[in-house]
């Protein structure tokens, strides 16, 4: 079975393979993670896959739009963006309102993945209560766009770059000790919605659904909430 | 071939020789297909998508003169550096030649994104070398400068192996003449040897070339991904592919006429570089 998923999914989601796996013997679950718009452009290429798992409505309603989902999707879990800095935080950066301040380093996902737009929204946000430069002033310090919010978060994670935004569920504990967290005010904050849905060209719809309800259920709930998701 | 009749000989050679070329045109045939498809698949796409509209962009524009400017200013410096250490290679012999030898070419082995990795913890902010060049104030992820870096460590091999062979195939002797007519060792080697070694040198530069040009895993490792800066074709090709396919097949279709009219041209020189000779 072939699931395509959102690059914030790594964690969470290879250890419901795992689970999966044991429970259906013989069975072997095959992953793709990406950013949501790239398994989009993938999947509208053609690509197999059993199960669509995006970060971000709009992925979804164009996958469903071009007729790829069987089913209606579901959402299954939030995530809320946060700034993350290298450990040290050497451009000293304790709120939202610092990331404008002229020399710092800020790396950002590529435009199209929702992590990065998400982004681009909450500045849209701050613009209102930090004054009308403020966003420009954000964009104007970033030095990169990357492939997707994994290699944005590995970027602060080596201290190359000062600043990023990332979902709450990328402070892994692979990145924990190198990243910290500066949380974003509520009330400018986005919250991340990940639907989920079984694909039309699915070989192994059955399995597919049994997915759906592991990802769903109280167990994959729990894994989800481990890995700094929030239930839906 | 054994055989015993003249006649007998003679049709079964031509058989023989028919079944091999017959081998022969499919083995082609499919080599060419394979290649061909691909590529006609871009340019179709490319026309009936009106996705040749995107190549007029932007992102497009400044991702090919990016790839201009990183590839000249990486071949400068690989044929700059690496033509006297390519004559050093075929000419010397020193202790640790063999060692060396193999160091040049472990980056055509290495997989690219090992590469960016590599260069990422040599010259990264923290990086082995990059923390001294931060105390300097000199940083160079995220500029044009990482970009070069990493297509001169990918490429610059296929130049080196390429010329050394080429030197090493310019006879001993010719050079020694010409420094007994009284020409220096320099002007021995910049009159003689490089002229005679030239479609060596030039073969090499070619696919070193291609390969800085398609450089992109060390790329957006070390390098980074912005618009102008750091954002090459091959980068830009990938970035596209998250929110406009038209126009990462338009930017394909780019890099692909360059690639042509560079070969081309390669071709053209290396025909005018023999009628000279002859």
């Amino acid at each position: 079975m072939t699931v395509f998923a959102a690059a914030s999914l790594t964690d969470a989601f290879g250890e419901l393979a795992a689970i999966f796996e044991e429970r259906n013997p013989g069975v072997e679950v095959h992953q793709s993670f990406e950013s949501s718009a790239t398994l989009l452009t993938q999947l509208r290429q053609g690509a197999r896959a059993d199960v669509f798992a995006s970060a971000a409505e709009d992925e979804m309603n164009a996958a469903e739009d071009d007729g790829l989902v069987a089913d209606e999707p579901e959402v299954f879990v939030t995530n809320r963006e946060v700034v993350m800095v290298p450990d040290g935080n050497p451009a000293d950066i304790r709120r939202l309102r610092d990331l404008a301040r002229p020399g710092v380093k800020l790396v950002l996902a590529a435009e199209g993945v929702p992590a990065a737009d998400y982004a681009v929204e909450i500045l849209d946000n701050a613009n209102a209560r930090y004054g009308s430069g403020y966003k420009r002033q954000v964009l104007s310090n970033v030095v990169s766009r990357e492939a997707d919010v994994r290699a944005s978060v590995n970027r602060v994670a080596l201290g190359d770059a000062d600043a990023t935004f990332a979902y709450a569920s990328d402070h892994t504990p692979d990145t924990r000790e190198r990243v910290e967290i500066i949380e974003i005010p509520e009330a400018l904050n986005i919250v991340a919605t990940y639907p989920i849905a079984v694909l039309k060209d699915a070989d192994r719809q059955e399995l597919a659904r049994q997915w759906l309800e592991l990802v769903t259920g109280q167990e994959g709930q729990r894994t989800l909430e481990k890995w700094g998701f929030e239930p839906a | 071939m054994k055989g015993k009749g003249g006649k007998g000989i003679s049709s079964r050679v031509l058989r023989g020789d028919r079944i091999a070329s017959g081998v022969g045109v499919v083995a082609l045939s499919l080599v060419a297909g394979f290649i061909s498809l691909p590529i006609l698949s871009l340019l179709l796409w490319t026309v009936s998508e009106d996705s040749w509209r995107a190549m007029a962009t932007p992102v497009a524009r400044e991702a090919l003169l990016l790839s201009v400017k990183t590839t000249s200013i990486s071949m400068f410096f690989i044929i700059l550096i690496g033509t006297p250490a390519a004559y050093v290679l075929a000419r010397a012999s020193f202790p640790g030649k063999r060692v060396v030898d193999s160091l040049v070419d472990i980056p055509a082995v290495l997989p690219p994104s090992a590469a960016g990795i590599a260069l990422l913890l040599t010259f990264g902010r923290f990086g082995l070398l990059g923390e001294h060049l931060e105390a300097f104030g000199l940083t160079v992820s995220f500029t044009t400068t990482a970009v070069v870096l990493a297509e001169i460590f990918v490429a610059s091999h296929f130049y080196v192996r390429q010329a050394t062979v080429g030197f090493s195939q310019v006879r001993r002797d010719v050079e020694e003449a010409a420094m007994v007519d009284g020409a220096g060792r320099f002007s021995a080697f910049s009159r003689v040897t490089v002229p005679l070694a030239f479609p060596a040198l030039l073969a090499g530069a070619v696919m070193a070339w291609a390969r800085a040009l398609g450089e992109f895993g060390g790329t957006i490792i070390f390098a980074g991904n912005f618009r102008g800066i750091t954002q090459t074709v091959p980068l830009a090709i990938y970035t596209q592919l998250q929110s406009n396919f038209d126009a990462a097949v338009a930017l394909s279709v780019m890099v692909l006429g360059f690639a042509f009219t560079v070969i081309l041209s390669a071709r053209y020189l290396l025909r005018k570089a023999a009628e000279l000779e002859v």
